[in-house]
């Protein structure tokens, strides 16, 4: 009981949305790639990345994370709320896998996960957002706080039923040092081939158009999570100062436009049965039978 | 101010619905966007967790997640039904609760999007004269053979099939089968603008079914709500969710004797939801588990004090004899209102003329 107290406490804050899908990080295995620090990814991009592991055990509050095109030895986790020794917490690079924790195992929500390589000339940095399936904090808090140099952070994220999706348009923020970085260029690579570029506003805003480019279903890069199909992206931004060059990626899952493998003909037309079905209810009826009898 | 504003508890009801159906819909606008920062995630009405920019989630959604994700997988896992598993369940029944306790079933009957546009469906068919159909014996049959549906689907959508889904015995796409045949998941997400719930997924026989029944079941909704009141709430299984607990949250419809009824009936035909308990009985029955705490029939009960909304000990509405009266000027028990008058010049009254 002495255990349960606080978790009744954080359950019932937080409104008991205890049954969350996980749709963002159920991920195909992985191909095993021996060393962190190697070049990055042959297949679609040399931007540095995060990427899920496969999770045998699929626990919820646990996580693996693999690196790729840089050369980090942890990766560093920051929780949505939590005690504060666990509102930031390392995670060393073991066998090229990390395997990260939420702040403890009943707090969920979006975590935010950096990996960072230094070096006097540069600083390269790959991170992502990691959905933890349990109630915790929004991340608003979270992502506004700024946690390294040069930073691409969405504005917002996904919430928790959603996803990026193709043709969808979403704002991200470029900060530097914690503020705004106008006419900045952010690339945006995925995973299906698709390249574009994208320029910050004064406001450090920038809206990233999410191309319609996945494959027809069951060809290579294909992933699947709930039926639903989804492919890697990434977005990177570069900037020099003082003779330092810093590199910042943010990447993550995108899904396929909603109207894919879906017709709203078929939809319109059960929808009209149902109209039919109901018509007859409509005329008007002989006599008085069954008619209100008002005062 | 207020009794100009709203003249009827009628009038106040709607206004609340609005209110709550802009709340509902389009929430997001002042909650935020994320999940946490929701009103709540078990909420006692249809708030569909698919429309983008909802303001909270209704509770069926947790429960069949919880069913399916926690306790189902969990059974595979060959663990024990410990906390780990059960408590999950018991919190969202906790947090819907803290929400049911305060307003009861008035979610239905004030809140939930899906029957404020099942109401306004309804009113377009009283102005426009459409002939009202009842379920009741002398026209489209008993009512309390519609009744066990509501518990049907509960049990089946809500309960049975996420949880064996959850053990893999049923495919994936079972896993929340009520939110596949909601007409609020189609009826909320177009409000916003969104056709993609009207659409069918292709390829997966289970997703294009389900998606069928609910798109028959808003298109039905859509014309049959011009004639018949509230055709879905009668099968809805969030209102057997809410009348599980419905003795459990203070606020109630009381009539507590028959001793003052007249028996004319008048409160069932007021009555959206076509109970025949309200004038046949006193007490508990009375209060039904299909009453959605609309306060109709309390407003058309021409007996003083017979039949009463109240919280704990307070009332907070109570039949009126004078109130009736000037009710129905306004609007018959069937929802009839008067015929929208047109008048260009009107004349000047003669000298001496009464006033209306």
């Amino acid at each position: 009981m002495k255990h349960l107290s606080p978790l009744l406490a954080v359950l019932l804050l937080s409104g008991a949305a205890l049954a969350q899908h996980e749709h963002h990080h159920t991920a195909a295995p992985e191909t095993a790639v021996p060393k962190a620090a190697r070049p990055a990814v042959r297949e679609w991009t040399q931007q540095p990345l995060l990427l899920p592991g496969r999770n045998p055990r699929g626990e919820r509050a646990q996580a693996l994370l693999q690196p790729r095109g840089i050369a980090a030895t942890s990766v560093t986790v920051y929780a949505p709320e939590g005690p504060p020794e666990r509102l930031k917490v390392d995670y060393p690079f073991e066998a090229d896998t990390a395997k990260i924790a939420s702040a403890t195992p009943k707090i969920g929500n979006y975590h935010w996960v950096v990996a960072r390589e230094e070096t006097p000339g540069m600083v390269k940095v790959a991170s992502t957002a990691w959905y933890f399936g349990n109630p915790g904090d929004s991340p608003k808090e979270l992502l506004k706080t700024p946690k390294h140099e040069l930073e691409i952070v969405p504005d917002p994220l996904p919430r928790e039923h959603g996803r990026y999706r193709e043709s969808e348009k979403w704002r991200f923020l470029v900060r530097f040092n914690g503020a705004p970085l106008a006419g900045q260029t952010v690339k945006l690579e995925t995973e299906f081939g698709s390249r574009s570029s994208f320029v910050s506003d004064s406001d450090g805003g920038v809206t990233v158009l999410f191309p319609r480019d996945f494959k027809p279903a069951k060809e290579e890069g294909e992933h699947a999570s709930h039926g639903r199909r989804y492919g890697k992206f990434v977005l990177a931004v570069e900037k020099e100062m003082d003779g330092r060059r810093y590199l910042t990626a943010f990447n993550l899952n995108y899904g396929e436009d909603g109207d894919r493998n879906k017709s709203l003909g078929w939809g319109a037309a059960f929808g009209l049965i149902g109209m039919l079905a109901a018509a007859p209810l409509l005329r008007r009826r002989n006599g008085a039978q069954g008619e209100t009898k008002n005062a | 101010m207020l009794k100009t504003l709203f003249p009827t508890l009628a009038r106040f009801r709607l206004a609340v619905q609005l209110v709550m159906l802009f709340v509902t819909v389009y929430g997001s606008v002042f909650v935020g966007s994320y999940m946490a920062d929701k009103i709540s995630n078990n909420l006692p009405a249809l708030s569909c967790a698919y429309d983008q920019m909802n303001g909270g989630y209704c509770v069926l959604i947790p429960t069949q997640h919880i069913l399916h994700h926690r306790i189902g997988e969990g059974i595979v896992h060959a663990q024990q039904l410990t906390f780990g598993m059960v408590l999950p369940l018991l919190m969202s029944f906790v947090a819907f609760f803290a929400f049911f306790f305060v307003i009861g079933k008035a979610f239905c009957g004030w809140v939930c999007p899906l029957g404020t546009l099942q109401e306004l469906i309804s009113k377009v068919g009283r102005r426009f004269g459409i002939g009202l159909r009842r379920v009741e014996g002398r026209d489209l049959g008993d009512v309390r053979r519609v009744r066990p549906v509501k518990w049907l689907l509960l049990l089946g959508l809500v309960f049975v099939l996420p949880l064996i889904t959850g053990l893999g015995v049923t495919p994936h796409s079972l896993g929340n089968p009520y939110c596949d045949i909601c007409p609020s998941r189609v009826a909320t997400t177009l409000l916003t603008g969104n056709t993609e719930q009207l659409a069918l997924r292709l390829g997966d026989n289970v997703s294009f079914g389900l998606g069928a029944i609910a798109n028959l079941l808003i298109g039905f909704m859509l014309v049959g709500g011009l004639a018949l009141r509230q055709p879905f709430c009668r099968i809805c299984p969030l209102l057997a969710f809410n009348a599980v607990f419905q003795r459990l949250s203070p606020l109630r419809l009381a009539k507590p004797t028959r001793d003052q009824c007249g028996s004319c009936r008048i409160c069932t035909e007021a009555c959206p939801m076509d109970i025949t308990e309200i004038s046949t009985e006193a007490g508990r029955k009375a209060y039904h588990e299909d009453c959605t705490l609309c306060g109709r029939c309390a407003e058309y009960c021409p007996q003083d004090g017979v039949i009463q909304l109240k919280w704990g000990p307070f009332g907070l509405f109570t039949s009126r004899r004078e109130y009736y009266k000037a009710k129905v000027q306004r609007e018959l028990p069937d929802g009839t209102v008067k015929p929208l008058k047109i008048v260009k010049n009107a004349a000047k009254p003669a000298a001496g003329a009464e006033n209306a």
